[in-house]
């Protein structure tokens, strides 16, 4: 009897032992929330926001590289984000205001003194130099288009300058076409302008002779030129800087070209995408930026050619601008996404071959002599427009200065006022924001 | 069958006892533990799968609530053309596709797309303008705007878009292709523009968005490693997936409406597959994650579970049979003492250290044990001495006839002669004889043995002529008593010994007895040497203690004494008392039964008589 009870007595001890197992074991379990165990864990990757500006046909050159940086660099991923030209700097200008800007941005050496001034992008000096940076290997006219003081403020990527584009087909139908499938022009700026009446004589009613839009700013950036060219051209600023005095007779004789080109319909009015038209072989020539080199190689059925702008005037001059990948300011920047930034711009600037596929000429100086560069066609014909290419004046106001202009031209084009009266109009309100 | 579960019963039954309480522990632990583990462990399981089932759609509900966060946001941008009156009369308007816009035109639609581009956190690709009547607006990424598209009445959105009042439909990832080259993924938002005045169309306003966005909003969930995340508009197209698609019965992405978990077999596999629609878009989210996958942790509970039952049930195990044998222990001590006894083996005795069952039964065998021995040495001499008995008659058999008839016959001649005396003699030797010889036998009354007596002494009388006086008084109701043959005989002997022998005294003897308190007391007196204090002391020792039987050299008391003893137990036998040269005192008591149904029918008869 006594032994039974004990047996009983044990048996209720073990389940009880069992219980309170089970009691220590359930609750651990169950707080193992299943979603919040990492199921893999992916090494650490750096991940940097990239803001670019391209437009005209070279952002599918710049999307391969960073796919491929990103194939050759694991630990770092770049995402791009592409916007056109006309939206990017007011977003990229919101993003640093509000404090959200990306990792690396594509900032223009035409917009970079704003940025610098107001300290809206990094200093690199320092951090470049750790990461095998070498600035003695840019070319040094682009280069100095970063340098402030003795700061430099972005890794220049290249030099992008206007260069003239034609089509063989017409050109050759218009008998302006040389053996070495160059175009015949004559000297002076009625040189020009014959080789463009001879074009329009020729060629059906349809195709432009010469393709510009009667919008945005290429009609500023071909004014910039010719003002340029000009012995007594290309002042912009007073001495001080303190104002504007581009409303003067060489100014004037330039613009007066450009408006009469399209005023006389050698540039057809009404023109949107001029890139678009010559893409499509509805223009014999085409005054763009060298950017639309590559996709033209891409479009079928167009036989063109490339040269640097004409000098019309009285020596070579051609406006020109430099991408630079900056590092704008914001509070998340971290030195690990610094040296990331770092990298890939290095990577970037240092696979300037790729991105000449493009059209642009790469800011490494042993680049633009190398094999590689001279092997592509069209590139070495307008490589050394580098080498006078007229930048912008450095002004903090200089990318909506330039806003002024474009108006003005624009009004001119569509026949509200004259040459004179935009070149005046322009320098009145340029001045009135250069007292703001 | 009922044999079977006999023979099972039986081969429980004939398990040993340390077995059997193993046996029972093992039943009593591992049935309930095991029971619980399961019930534990289902129980825990169908918990944890619906746990996982209502937070996976949980997490389905958020990314729809996440989703149309973000399309609401597009949902109001694709309402600002009726904030510009502007654009609106522009869509209104009659126009050629291709047709050339105004410097002011253009300057508005750019303005306004440029609003839409940087107007909140959405990153915009595309935003086309389409006019009922021709005008049109579009601008793609890396392109100028294009005002040459014409309204494809047939196209699909466009049939979905009219009649819906007003509301935008959403348009799954679509590719777009600005003439740049580049190929973009987009997925748009369609919004009819209406005329508030007319009440007539104007227009459409279509905004392409990067689906990066919800796959940023999907990316961020993670179900599992083999999960599938997609999205589904409401015609069951994908609008976009992470990882793959659960297939419907069409081989397409299976979808569903509204919400809810359900399970489905793809492949072979069991799929947990939770989904929520949207009412905004109409687009479902649905997400499968493999049970196996999501029970992996249960598995690992299962293997703990197990571990963990086994564990205790091991150690319950080894206490279990630790126990069991050692409370067996004295058991099969007891037991193996026992076969010991069962061998004859007496001497063995069980330490008694504990006073519960197994201590008393432990105890009971040791007085058992100790009492056998005692019983078995009193067998063994009574049988010895039986034997010694039955020796001497067997020699003292020694052809009898002979012998009584060679008696009769020098009875016969002394007759013949006249000789008296040896007549007298020759009978009573006869008589002698006769009764020592059946004196084996059983039956025997006091009266038999005063007969044999009478004739033993009308012999020595013969013998010691008047040197003896011997007298006998015997009450007359004690002849009936049963006794054991020969038992007075050797008394006499003993006094003729002490007292006639050894020439002291007169010769006197008597012997006398009766029936007091149940007890026959014969006494045999003599008036001889007597016996010294240290010969009554070695003798009373010796009638107490000794088991030795005296043999034939022995003490002839001793003999009659141990036989008595033997016979009726320790209380009675022989009493001596004796003083130096006054005599030897006898007393033999025995409980007196006597023996009613006699065989002799004659009268009790007082004997008297003297020599």
């Amino acid at each position: 009897m006594k032994r039974h009870r004990w047996s009983k007595h044990r048996s209720g001890a073990a389940i009880g032992f069992a219980w309170a197992v089970l009691l220590l074991l359930l609750p651990g379990c169950t707080g193992q929330n299943p979603g919040s165990e990492p199921i893999s864990k992916p090494h650490h990757v750096v991940r940097l926001e990239y803001w670019t500006p391209f437009s005209g046909g070279d952002n599918q050159f710049m999307t391969e590289m960073v796919e491929r940086f990103n194939k050759e660099h694991p630990e770092i991923q770049v995402v791009q984000k592409n916007s056109r030209l006309d939206d990017y700097y007011s977003r990229l200008k919101t993003a640093v205001l509000s404090g959200n800007a990306p990792d690396v941005a594509i900032v223009h050496s035409t917009i970079m003194p704003q940025f610098v001034q107001n300290g809206y992008v990094e200093k690199l000096t320092m951090e470049a130099k750790d990461l095998g940076i070498d600035w003695k290997r840019f070319n040094p006219n682009i280069l100095r288009s970063v340098l402030y003081e003795d700061d430099y403020y972005g890794v220049p990527l290249d030099t992008h300058a206007l260069v003239m584009y034609y089509n063989k087909d017409w050109l050759s139908e218009a008998g302006v076409l040389d053996e070495a499938g160059r175009p015949i022009i004559q000297k002076g700026p009625d040189g020009f302008k014959s080789f463009l009446e001879q074009i329009r004589r020729r060629v059906p009613a349809d195709i432009a002779p010469l393709a510009q839009p009667s919008t945005r700013i290429d009609s500023v950036w071909l004014w910039w030129s010719l003002y340029n060219q000009l012995t007594d051209g290309g002042q912009f600023y007073s001495e001080d800087g303190t104002e504007a005095v581009f409303n003067n007779p060489a100014a004037l004789k330039a613009l007066s070209f450009v408006n009469d080109l399209y005023k006389d319909k050698l540039i057809p009015s009404d023109i949107n995408d001029a890139f678009q038209l010559f893409y499509d072989g509805k223009a014999a020539v085409l005054i763009t930026g060298m950017w639309g080199t590559g996709a033209f190689e891409k479009a079928e059925g167009l036989q063109f050619g490339v040269v640097p702008v004409p000098t019309i005037y009285d020596y070579p001059a051609v406006w020109g601008d430099s991408h630079n990948l900056s590092i704008p300011k914001k509070r998340g920047m971290t030195e690990e996404k610094r040296e990331a930034v770092l990298t890939f711009a290095n990577w970037i600037v240092g696979h300037g071959d790729m991105w000449a596929e493009a059209g642009h000429v790469p800011s490494m100086t042993e680049l633009t002599r190398s094999e590689m560069f001279n092997r592509l066609e069209y590139r070495s014909d307008y490589a050394a427009t580098a080498n006078y290419v007229a930048y912008w004046p450095r002004n903090a106001k200089q990318w909506s200065i330039n806003e002024r202009i474009i108006s003005e031209f624009e009004r001119m084009i569509y026949g509200y006022q004259t040459p004179e009266e935009a070149l005046d109009a322009a320098v009145k309100k340029i001045n009135a924001d250069l007292r703001k | 069958m009922i044999k079977q579960l006999r023979r099972g019963i039986q081969w429980l039954k004939n398990l040993k006892l340390a077995q059997k309480l193993i046996l029972i522990n093992s039943v009593l632990i591992v049935i309930p533990l095991g029971a619980l583990g399961v019930y534990a462990f289902s129980s825990f399981r169908g918990t944890m799968e619906a746990n996982v089932g209502e937070s996976q759609l949980q997490t389905m509900k958020q990314i729809t609530l996440n989703i149309d966060t973000y399309m609401e946001e597009l949902n109001r941008l694709s309402l600002m053309p009726y904030q510009y009156q502007d654009i609106l009369d522009y869509l209104a308007s009659e126009r050629k596709p291709g047709s050339s816009l105004s410097l002011e035109e253009i300057s508005l639609l750019n303005n306004f797309v440029s609003k839409v581009f940087l107007n909140g956190r959405i990153d915009i690709m595309g935003v086309s303008l389409y006019g009922s009547k021709g005008a049109s607006y579009v601008v793609m990424p890396e392109s100028q705007y294009v005002t040459s598209y014409k309204l494809d009445e047939d196209a699909e959105w466009l049939k979905e878009a009219q009649g819906h009042f007003g509301e935008p439909i959403f348009l799954t990832t679509h590719e777009l292709k600005p003439t740049s080259g580049s190929v973009y993924e987009v997925f748009s938002i369609v919004r009819e523009l209406r005329s508030f005045d007319s009440g007539q169309t104007i227009g459409y306003i279509v905004l392409d968005v990067d689906p990066a966005v919800v796959g940023t909003i999907l990316a961020q969930v993670q179900l599992g490693r083999n999960e599938s995340l997609y999205i589904t508009n409401a015609a069951g197209d994908i609008v976009i997936s992470k990882g793959s698609v659960v297939p419907g019965a069409d081989g397409a992405a299976a979808s569903f409406r509204g919400e809810g978990v359900t399970h489905l077999e793809t492949n072979g596999e069991r799929m947990l597959v939770s989904y929520a629609t949207s009412e905004l878009t109409q687009w479902t989210t649905v997400g499968a994650v493999p049970v196996s996958e999501l029970m992996q942790d249960s598995v690992q509970v299962r293997n703990s579970i197990m571990i963990m039952g086994m564990v205790c049930i091991g150690s319950a195990m080894l206490f279990s049979v630790f126990t069991a044998y050692r409370i067996t222990l004295p058991i099969r001590k007891l037991s193996r003492l026992m076969k010991k006894v069962e061998k004859g083996q007496l001497e063995v005795t069980f330490p008694v250290n504990q006073w519960d069952e197994v201590g008393q039964l432990g105890s009971a065998f040791n007085k058992m044990v100790s009492r056998l021995s005692e019983l078995g040495y009193l067998l063994y001499e009574t049988e010895i001495r039986e034997k010694d008995a039955q020796i001497a008659a067997l020699q003292s058999k020694i052809n009898p006839h002979f012998l009584y008839n060679t008696l009769g016959s020098i009875s016969m001649y002394a007759e013949l002669e006249g000789s008296k005396e040896i007549t007298t003699m020759t009978n009573n030797l006869s008589r002698i004889l006769r009764y020592s010889l059946n004196a084996h036998q059983s039956g025997v009354v006091l009266k038999d043995e005063i007969e044999h007596i009478r004739s033993y002494m009308a012999i020595q009388k013969l013998r010691y002529d008047e040197r003896l006086h011997f007298t006998l008084d015997i009450a007359a109701e004690a002849m009936d008593c049963a006794v054991i043959p020969l038992m007075i005989q050797p008394i006499v002997e003993n006094s003729f010994k002490h007292g006639l022998d050894k020439g002291v005294g007169e010769g006197r003897i008597s012997l006398a007895g009766g029936i007091q308190d149940g007890l026959l007391r014969l006494t045999v007196e003599d008036d001889g040497i007597g016996l010294t204090t240290a010969q009554l002391e070695h003798i009373r020792r010796q009638l107490a203690y000794s088991r030795d039987l005296g043999g034939e050299t022995g003490n002839g008391l001793l003999n009659v004494h141990r036989r008595l003893v033997l016979c009726y137990g320790e209380r009675y036998g022989l009493t001596i008392d004796s003083m130096p040269y006054r005599g030897v005192r006898v007393t033999l008591t025995i409980p007196a039964k006597p023996i009613p149904s006699h065989r002799e029918t004659e009268a009790a008869a007082v004997f008297h008589s003297t020599s």
